[in-house]
């Protein structure tokens, strides 16, 4: 009995390997570079995610105290920003600085990013509430705004390096 | 050797279709009498001579005796070949038509080769609500 | 009458299907990274999934069989294999992505964590492949996903600077980004326009709605038309992104950040409209990848499968995808985030794109199959430009996502 195997795609085989090692290699190098970079770029990278969560969460608290959107979304955009957050303060806390001037830097951007959790726990307490207690939504704007000047501060002091 | 004045004898007619095997018989679809797919034919069972035995002179040419599929597949991707008593046939005398598909002449749900296909049914899809309702 | 009424439903369903999380997503951050500058790769984008869906809606009707079933027969079993596990595992992250989708946007609607919403979205989506009719799902997903032009309403609301707007069309990277990654967000735009879903989708959906020569003038007017203002509402929702997300500094990392400017520009009636539109499209979505998988399992194997069968007569079709969604419940329950799994899966359909679409062009060009209704001049042209368009996407891809870091 004979069961003819295809001749073709035996040959086709042969160069199915290449692509494959080409990816592993290249994944190999990008690994390699990718592995430095440093404090202040990480602490670089935390500022940017971070003032776009704080600035995020101001335009939401804005629309619900201008009736344009609901409370449901505000808060979920809020949970949303606030993981962004602790998502950065957490690579913040897991650097490794070399130098004194590496050490400072971490410290100032985890008590910069502390004062922006603060400010989300201000603002998430105001959409909780109901009419009228405290805080107020615009207190929880005040307190998000202030995050978001320390921010600014830490990104101009980060990027002036 | 012939020369160039004399033609070479006519090729002896064949009755019925010429088809290529891995052309027209490989990975096509099989369907059963109503339309409704079996499978793919995965691989061609061919009787005749063994692989690594001469051919004696006026030994009849080898006979295309069933459809294969299952785990053939497999082994002719990747090398090897099942144990005959495992493949799973379909044998070439059910097969009423060759076309862009490979059409049986039976139904096909009674078939060796449907037999995964009735057991998810009976023992999976048949067991939810609505397994049998007819969309249309 | 009758004839115009379904010649504007199956347009308006091409319009509201378009859009689907990987367009939401990807939209949405482009814009709000690089305003308008990438617009050129949604217009690529648009004209070619009109080329390809077309061919392969061609195929289908005309040879009667669908786009996996011709991979095999053509390309052979080991070619036909790597093309299915490629295409199968991307079409899984698409599913995980559009599930992931909907319990997103139910979560902005209701505030009950998105976490309990899969497997309620899951369930639903099976239901509904299981239950109802191909034409209806079509026909319901596609009309309530139109409700997304509020993206448009919402961006003429708000009257922006349209001078300053057009400006931004121009190809230029802005400064705080690099080429790198705007070459790999160009990449990320173009699969998210591109998806294979669509070829096998629409290729298994003409031979389950049953599409004969006739058919070929109707579909062509839903794709000609459609498709190109599907492209808007894409346009329009990087254009929301870029007036208001832009200029404060936000890049899009969440779902709730793209009706953000919805809010704005239309209140509380346009947020209704924004999350109806998002849980319409991508449950549309959802429902075209879960059976996208199945069709092609069964056809590469040879399975009997289609919605148009009792699932008693396709059983393997339905298990498979079934394991399809519980495969996806999973990957959601250990809690990554959906938003980044849709940006992995548009860069990754990138990728997947030469696969497909190479033996679209190939079988719609055998006269074997097409008989007279093999490509034209111009079309194969056309899909020649494409072919090379889409194998430098394909291979760019994998060196800038890990250049870029995936695109931060």
């Amino acid at each position: 009995m004979l069961i003819t195997p295809a001749l073709a795609p035996a040959a086709k085989a042969r160069t199915h390997g290449a692509p494959g090692f080409a990816i592993l290699a290249l994944a190999a190098l990008a690994f390699l570079t990718g592995c430095s970079g440093g404090t202040s770029q990480s602490v670089s990278t935390a500022v940017k995610d971070s003032s776009s969560a704080v600035a995020t969460a101001r335009i939401a608290l804005r629309q619900d105290m201008d009736g344009k959107l609901t409370r449901a979304a505000a808060s979920t955009t809020l949970d949303d920003e606030l993981k962004e957050v602790q998502t950065s303060r957490s690579t913040v806390l897991k650097l490794s600085p070399a130098s004194q001037e590496d050490r400072d830097l971490q410290k100032q951007a985890l008590d910069v990013l502390d004062q922006c959790a603060a400010g989300f726990a201000t603002a998430r307490a105001a959409l909780a509430t109901n009419d009228g207690g405290t805080p107020s939504l615009s207190d929880g704007d005040k307190a998000l705004a202030g995050a978001q000047d320390a921010l600014k501060q830490l990104e101009d002091k980060v990027g002036s390096k | 050797m012939t020369s160039a004045s004399a033609p070479l004898p006519e090729a002896p007619r064949a009755a019925g279709r010429i088809l290529d095997a891995q052309l027209h018989l490989m990975d096509r679809q099989v369907l059963d009498h109503d339309g409704v797919p079996v499978t793919t034919v995965d691989d061609l069972e061919v009787g005749g001579p063994a692989l690594d035995m001469e051919i004696e002179p006026g030994s009849p040419p080898p006979v295309l005796t069933a459809l294969l599929t299952g785990s053939v597949l497999g082994t002719r991707i990747f090398g090897g070949r099942p144990p005959s008593s495992r493949l799973i046939r379909i044998p070439w005398k059910d097969v009423a038509d060759v076309g862009v598909v490979v059409r049986l002449g039976i139904k096909g749900e009674p078939l060796d080769a449907s037999w995964v296909e009735r057991w998810v049914r009976d023992k999976i899809i048949a067991r939810i609500p609505g397994g049998r309702h007819d969309p249309r | 009458m009758k004839r115009l009424l379904g010649v504007a439903l199956g347009i308006l369903t091409a319009i509201g299907g378009f859009v689907d999380i990987g367009d939401l997503v990807t939209n949405a951050v482009v814009g709000s990274r690089f305003g308008l500058s990438l617009v050129w790769v949604v217009v690529v984008g648009v004209v070619g999934i009109i080329l390809f869906a077309n061919m392969s809606g061609r195929v289908a009707a005309v040879s009667g069989r669908a786009t996996f079933e011709v991979i095999r027969e053509r390309l052979g079993p080991r070619a036909g294999l790597a093309n299915l596990t490629a295409s199968f595992l991307i079409n899984l992250m698409t599913v995980t992505a559009e599930i992931g989708g909907v319990a997103l946007a139910l979560q902005l609607a209701s505030s009950v964590y998105y976490l309990l919403w899969i497997p309620v979205a899951a369930v639903a989506v099976w239901l509904v492949i299981w239950r109802v009719r191909f034409s209806i799902m079509e026909n319901v997903t596609g009309l309530l996903g139109l409700t997304l032009v509020i993206f448009a309403v919402a961006l003429f609301l708000m009257k922006p600077d349209w001078g300053s707007l057009a400006g931004q069309l121009a190809p230029a990277i802005p400064e705080q980004e690099t080429v790198w990654t705007y070459s790999y967000y160009a990449i990320a735009l173009f699969g998210a326009a591109m998806t294979p879903y669509e070829v096998f989708f629409f290729s298994s959906g003409a031979v389950e709605e049953g599409w004969s020569v006739k058919d070929l003038a109707q579909s062509r007017i839903n794709v000609l038309v459609g498709f190109p203002l599907g492209g808007l509402l894409s346009i329009s929702i990087a254009a929301c992104a870029a007036v208001v997300l832009l200029p404060a500094g936000i890049s899009v990392t969440s779902l709730s950040q793209v009706i953000l400017p919805v809010a704005e520009g239309a209140g509380k009636l346009g947020l209704a409209f924004v999350l109806v539109g998002i849980v319409a499209a991508t449950f549309g979505a959802a429902l075209e990848t879960t059976l996208s998988s199945g069709y092609t399992l069964a056809q590469f194997f040879g399975w009997s499968w289609g919605k148009f069968r009792r699932p008693a007569e396709a059983a393997r079709f339905h298990l498979s995808m079934i394991v399809c969604l519980l495969v996806g419940i999973a990957v959601l329950a250990t809690g990554v985030d959906p938003v980044l799994v849709t940006e992995y899966s548009v860069v990754f359909s990138a990728i997947a794109l030469p696969l497909t679409y190479l033996p679209i062009l190939i079988v719609a060009n055998d006269p074997q199959y097409m008989r007279e209704h093999v490509n034209g001049r111009a079309v194969n042209v056309l899909g020649m430009v494409y072919l090379v368009i889409i194998l430098v996407a394909s291979i760019a891809a994998i060196p800038l996502m890990i250049v870029t870091g995936a695109g931060s």
